[in-house]
């Protein structure tokens, strides 16, 4: 476990040298994160010129939804994208070998080799969204509900990150996926809205089939006071449940390429 | 007849922004950029007669390929005149594209994922070549470049130097009288560089092309050229064959030797020296430099007195040569 | 000219070919921005009406949106962004044929793949759910296919010019990201046109947006009815057209110049 951690800092090394030659990167990486935030809050404004709350919830309540969904976005932009991204290339051009023959766990090292540091500000932004939304609310959330919140949004980081391993597992299957990612980004969009907003039919998808709108709606809910303690807790064994699925997928997807390269 | 390349004073220069380092420097740069000129080529005069294989020859960033680029109509010149075939090769237009063929070392024009075929039909369509000519072209070129059933793999699954033949069907489909090659050879294996070269005379032979290359590869120019270029730093140093310049700049040899296991003491940088000028000595390699016409004869004596694994006899690095022609003022056109 | 677009077009669908299941997850994304965008508009409107819009009204526009956003989108900003700062326009620019018409005929590829399958899911969905069928209008239909035409031309120009900046910028994907981001409203991407504050929804008449995507979208549903408004709408969309044609041309010869200034 140490040297896992020795190897990756290594890497983060080489990597913070290299990004901090690209300072200019830094501020357009912000101005994107603030463009896209504008972009969602004046949409959010545009359905609520029309109406006054969207499942129950009502604007500012949504905004920290939209701080978390901002927040989670930083973690995947920053930490997991930057090395998964690169798999699906990988696999097509046999370059995975090289990967594999380092003495490290595969899936801990493709998953977190490379940092995108600058995006993390994206999280930072996504908090400070949240916490501005909260004082508009005119709700301070208790420890309690930092806490449960704390949790919350680790559980929902999780679960991300093991629907991003089923992703990474499924490169292996279908080799010629230059875009991987594009599929999590398309569905990853109806977690901006809570999971009440959204009528039968596709509250059924985003609920049970692809439970993407909880990683936003059960933080967010516990930032504004409205989750049940129980349910933070039932996250995180959900949470638990998926991160030992997905690498059990990942086991079988990598015993299948091994044995198929030769 | 008329050259169908005249290049007369030929120059190129680019404008580099620069830019301080470190943040101020960066917001400088914004508000009031700095310029540097970049003197590419400079003063570059010459002409090529059709059917010729011409090579420029020089080290990396000579000015070679910003030479070739101007003569094939993607950058103007700053000053001086270029034409050919009768044609100014900046506003020539599709007209003058038809008549070359340019390809590029380091980037290809053949579509990744599909055959080389797609990408010859492709061309086909472009150029608007008869059906007829199409095939009988392309047999022949395929015949001459010895590439059978590669045709139907995808180009991402050929090896660099199918991938470079492959190119250089693609490009001579529309039998453009004139050739523009930018490092050919690079990144080759022998067997692949030696294939090209033998094409390229082949198809000079048969079809009457003026062939022009760049390359930093002395092997592409004594295989190739009767006739070489050599630029260094923008300027036109040298401009005929290449036995005479060879004969006159680069009169030693380097004879590279390996010596075997066995006897250590018996090989010294002393001992060797009694043969020729000592390079380089690091057991079990040597490299050795003596008078050109002695290097046979040196090597047979060295054969017989030293326990050797490996010899061979090379030219000097290009580099040296040029060096050498620098240094000793060769002037332009000779 | 006609066997060089067949071949260019037939070399752009074997390669998309090769990239089906990328092609798959690329329409994954085109229909579920139009999708969300729905389930939230369906629960605003509840039983009665936003804006004149009940929730049939928006079932047919948002699936209008995804198969005239499908059908008009182009993305030639990432390529050409590509072709200039990879070095892949040297070879194209020796070749005695434009740049722009590979580009256009790998938009036209690649639509005819993936608009007939918005097509087919369009009228499967319609099979089993009345809310989202067209009346039958051919001669509505004719006009719009006129519409969506001059919207796809227009989009392309947009997209190519912007791209074209990148002989002076390497931050030409970013202002085309800037043009999607507010194109997501003025365009109708995000709602009918009729939903926007007034003032925000006449920007969008006056300026290209409703051109490229909302007007074709009202004139299959059939919210733009009566001649003076269609031709007033395509009108708009001729006049635009011009506009980033110009736009174009210039971007592309000064760019030229600057590219043979300093080469690539």
């Amino acid at each position: 476990m140490r040297r896992v951690i020795h190897v990756l800092g290594a890497f983060w090394r080489l990597n913070v040298a290299e990004e901090l030659q690209y300072r200019a990167n830094f501020v357009a990486s912000v101005l994107g994160t603030l463009f896209s935030m504008a972009t969602a809050l004046l949409t959010l404004s545009l359905f609520f010129h029309h109406t006054t709350n969207l499942g129950g919830w009502d604007y500012w309540e949504i905004v920290v939804l939209l701080g978390v969904f901002n927040a989670l976005t930083g973690v995947i932009e920053a930490v997991l994208r930057p090395g998964i991204g690169q798999l699906a290339g990988e696999v097509r051009s046999g370059e995975l070998d090289l990967v594999l023959v380092k003495p490290v766990d595969a899936q801990g090292f493709v998953s977190f080799r490379r940092l995108d540091l600058w995006r993390l500000s994206d999280v930072v932004l996504g908090l400070a969204l949240a916490g501005y939304a909260l004082t508009r609310l005119g709700r301070i959330p208790s420890v309690a509900q930092l806490a449960a919140f704390a949790l919350a949004l680790a559980a929902a980081a999780v679960v991300v990150y093991a629907i991003w391993v089923v992703l990474m597992s499924l490169a292996f299957w279908f080799v010629s996926v230059e875009n991987i990612a594009v599929l999590f980004d398309a569905v990853y969009e109806g977690a901006r809205y809570p999971v009440s907003a959204y009528p039968g039919a596709l509250r059924f998808l985003f609920v049970y089939l692809i439970p993407i709108a909880w990683t936003t709606t059960i933080p967010a809910s516990a930032l504004t006071g409205r989750l049940r303690p129980e349910i933070a807790l039932a996250a995180a064994l959900v949470a638990g449940l998926a991160f030992a699925l997905a690498r059990a997928l990942w086991r079988a997807a990598l015993k299948r390429y091994s044995g198929a390269s030769g | 007849m008329p050259s169908i390349v005249t290049a007369e004073r030929l120059s190129k220069t680019f404008q580099v922004k620069v830019r301080d380092p470190g943040l101020r420097g960066a917001v400088r740069a914004l508000f009031r950029p700095r310029y540097r000129d970049v003197h590419a080529v400079r003063d570059v005069t010459f002409r090529i007669e059709p059917g010729e294989i011409v090579a420029f020859l020089g080290p990396n960033g000579a000015g070679k390929t910003t030479t070739l680029k101007m003569l094939a109509g993607l950058l103007y010149p700053t000053s001086g005149r270029v034409e050919v075939a009768r044609f100014v090769p900046w506003t020539g237009g599709p007209p003058f594209k038809r008549h070359i063929a340019l390809v590029l070392g380091n980037r290809q024009q053949l579509v990744w994922d599909l055959p080389p075929e797609e990408t010859f039909l492709l061309n086909r369509a472009i150029y608007d070549i008869p059906e007829a000519d199409y095939r009988e072209r392309l047999a022949e070129l395929v015949a001459l470049l010895e590439l059978g059933d590669v045709l139907t793999k995808p180009v991402r699954q050929l090896s660099l130097g199918e991938r470079m033949k492959c190119e250089l069907v693609a490009s001579l489909l529309h039998r453009p009288p004139l050739l523009f090659l930018d490092e050919p050879t690079l990144g080759l294996d022998v067997t692949a560089q030696d294939a090209i070269r033998r094409f390229l005379i082949e198809y000079r032979e048969r079809h009457g092309a003026t062939v022009l290359l760049t390359s930093h590869y002395m092997q592409d120019v004594t295989a190739l050229a009767s006739r070489v270029l050599m630029i260094n730093r923008g300027r036109l140093l040298y401009d005929g064959a290449l036995e005479v310049l060879v004969a006159r700049i680069a009169r030693t040899k380097r004879i590279e030797l390996v010596f075997g296991g066995g006897d250590g003491n018996r090989v010294t940088a002393e001992a060797l020296a009694a043969f020729g000028e000592v390079k380089t000595f690091r057991f079990p390699n040597a490299v050795l430099e003596v008078r050109r016409e002695e290097a046979p004869a040196t090597s047979a004596r060295i054969l017989a007195a030293f326990p050797v694994a490996d010899l061979s006899i090379e030219d000097p690095p290009i580099e040296e040569v040029i060096r050498l022609a620098f240094a000793r003022g060769v002037e332009e056109g000779e | 000219m006609i066997t060089r677009y067949a071949a260019l077009i037939r070399n752009a669908w074997l390669v998309d070919l090769q990239y089906r299941a990328s092609i798959v997850l690329w329409l994954l994304w085109g229909v579920t921005e139009p999708a969300i965008a729905l389930g939230i508009w369906w629960a605003i409107a509840g039983d009665g009406s936003v804006a004149g819009y009940a929730r049939d009204d928006f079932a047919r526009y948002f699936f209008a949106v995804m198969l005239i956003n499908q059908l008009t989108i182009a993305w030639d900003s990432w390529y050409l962004d590509r072709w200039i700062r990879e070095g892949d326009l040297n070879y194209r620019l020796a070749r005695p044929l434009h740049p722009a018409h590979e580009a256009v005929a790998e938009n036209i590829a690649y639509k005819a793949r993936t608009a007939s399958v918005i097509l087919v899911v369009w009228l499967l969905v319609a099979a089993a759910w009345p809310a989202v069928r067209l009346p039958f209008d051919p001669g509505r239909w004719a006009i719009t296919a006129v519409a969506v035409l001059l919207a796809a031309a227009m989009r392309f120009f947009i997209s190519f010019t912007t791209g074209l900046l990148a002989f002076w910028t390497t931050r030409a994907t970013a202002i085309m990201e800037l043009h999607a981001g507010v194109s997501l409203f003025l365009a109708g991407r995000i709602a009918p046109l009729a939903l926007l504050p007034p003032a925000v929804a006449s920007v969008a008449g006056v300026l290209w947006f409703r051109s490229m995507l909302a007007f074709p979208v009202d004139l299959l549903t059939g919210a733009v009815h009566g001649p003076d408004a269609v031709l007033r709408g395509l009108g708009g969309q001729i006049a635009w057209l011009g506009v980033w044609i110009v736009a174009y041309r210039i971007a592309w010869t000064r760019g030229i110049r600057k590219y043979g200034a300093v080469g690539g």
